[in-house]
């Protein structure tokens, strides 16, 4: 475990936070590599638990309204959430909806880093990308339908 | 969703504020800006934002004034629909910011101020008018089904916006022709920025007002006038959006249109949908 890590867990402890809201700050962490798929699913998952959806979302809402300096949380949480409106419970998506404003004033995200690369690109363009996913009804249904579809067919696989 | 109690809020609300009007003359930092937008959609109100404007010395210099100018127009546009009725009844700080300046001002703010001032009311105005409305001019379609129905009230509404469209196009000249040489100009960029939003949000609108209006009834001639300014109102936004495609600080922000080099048929409906 890294330096970082050691902190996080630290963290974690301190705070008091439950195993999902915990798994979310992993997901959402700024280490520089994406969050696993397997962790992805889990989080989803999770989301059809009435009260640990309540946990994963408030966990995202305070990545979402990060600072810049932490682009990656607000990126990831991007990530994260995109997942979760394609497989989560419908109440993900609902309240996606509903709170669309948060993801949408993202679309102006800024952030220079150190180095002076535009960092904000990435978590502009997601913003974006999720925006119009939420808008079009139909689009979403069909996404939300495939991946459905294509769960099933994978889990059909390990019966034979 | 919100979980910090109503007083921190507040004062978060303020510092945000006051780090979004700062004096230093740059574009109000979109992460401020951010934070107001997101209160007032969790809180459903504006008032206090107006409140805390008006105990912040913003008036006292003209860079100050010009970003609040910003920050409030942004706040009108994304924030909660609640806020355009907040802002109907502060027009009078509005007018008191054109007041503020005299002249042209220390740093050629002051004809920028006025003529902002006068494009927000003339909005603020419209929404008055036109309650149906968000801040955005997104195009949601029961609007368009509700007013084909009543050709009258669709040929006003497409005609109030054309000319909300040319003050848009009017206000947009005098910030081009306030740049100066030597500077980044930034700050007045940055007004820009909910500008070409707006005009394309009401494009769209209007584009897809007259399509289904056309569609509706046959009396394409009535319609000849406001075809005719369409097509001069595309060419204007056309020039817009390409001047502002040379502004790289702009194309960093937001994506400018694209729009094709002739205006879209609005008979035919065959032609493709706007991106």
């Amino acid at each position: 475990m890294s330096g970082k890590g050691v902190v996080r867990s630290i963290k974690n402890y301190a705070k008091g936070f439950s195993d999902i809201q915990i798994k979310v700050r992993e997901a959402t962490s700024n280490d520089a590599w994406g969050p696993s798929g397997t962790l992805m699913n889990e989080i989803a998952q999770a989301t059809y638990n009435q009260q640990d959806f309540i946990e994963v979302m408030d966990m995202i809402d305070r990545r979402l309204n990060d600072k810049g300096k932490n682009w990656r949380h607000v990126f990831k949480a991007l990530l994260l959430l995109d997942y979760c409106i394609h497989v989560g419970s419908e109440n993900v998506v609902l309240y996606a909806k509903e709170n669309l404003y948060v993801v949408k004033t993202l679309k102006e995200f800024q952030h220079i880093d150190d180095g002076g690369k535009d960092v904000g690109a990435n978590v502009r363009q997601k913003a974006k990308d999720i925006t119009s996913l939420l808008l079009d009804d139909a689009r979403l249904n069909e996404e939300r339908h495939k991946r459905t579809q294509m769960k099933d067919r994978m889990t059909a696989v390990g019966d034979y | 969703m919100s979980y910090l109690s109503a007083e921190k809020a507040e004062s978060e609300l303020a510092q945000s504020i006051k780090k979004a009007t700062s004096i230093e003359e740059t574009a109000p930092k979109q992460k401020h800006v951010r934070k107001c937008i997101v209160y007032t959609w969790d809180h459903r109100t504006s008032a206090i934002i107006w409140n805390i404007l008006k105990v912040q010395p913003v008036l006292s210099d003209e860079v100050q004034t010009f970003k609040s100018l910003i920050t409030v127009h942004k706040i009108i546009k994304d924030g909660h629909p609640n806020v355009i009725k907040d802002a109907l009844r502060e027009t009078g700080w509005l007018e008191t910011c054109a007041r503020s300046v005299s002249g042209e001002g220390v740093r050629g703010y002051g004809t920028l101020i006025r003529q902002y001032v006068d494009l927000l009311l003339h909005k603020l105005q419209y929404h008055r008018g036109h309650p149906e409305f968000n801040g955005t001019f997104d195009y949601e379609e029961y609007i368009s089904l509700k007013n084909i129905d009543d050709p009258n009230e669709g040929f006003e509404t497409i005609n109030d916006l054309m000319v909300l469209q040319d003050r848009i196009d009017r206000f947009q000249k005098v910030v081009f022709a306030s740049f100066r040489m030597h500077s980044n100009n930034e700050c007045r960029i940055a007004s820009l920025v909910p500008l070409v939003e707006e005009s394309y949000g009401i494009y769209k609108f209007i584009t897809s007002m007259l399509r289904a209006m056309h569609k509706r009834t046959d009396a394409a001639d009535a319609l000849q006038p406001l075809r005719q300014k369409f097509n001069t109102q595309h060419y204007n936004l056309l020039k817009f959006y390409y001047e502002c495609s040379n502004l790289r600080y702009l194309t960093s922000l937001i994506k400018v249109p694209n729009l094709s080099p002739d205006p879209p048929s609005l008979i035919d409906a065959a032609t493709p949908t706007l991106p």
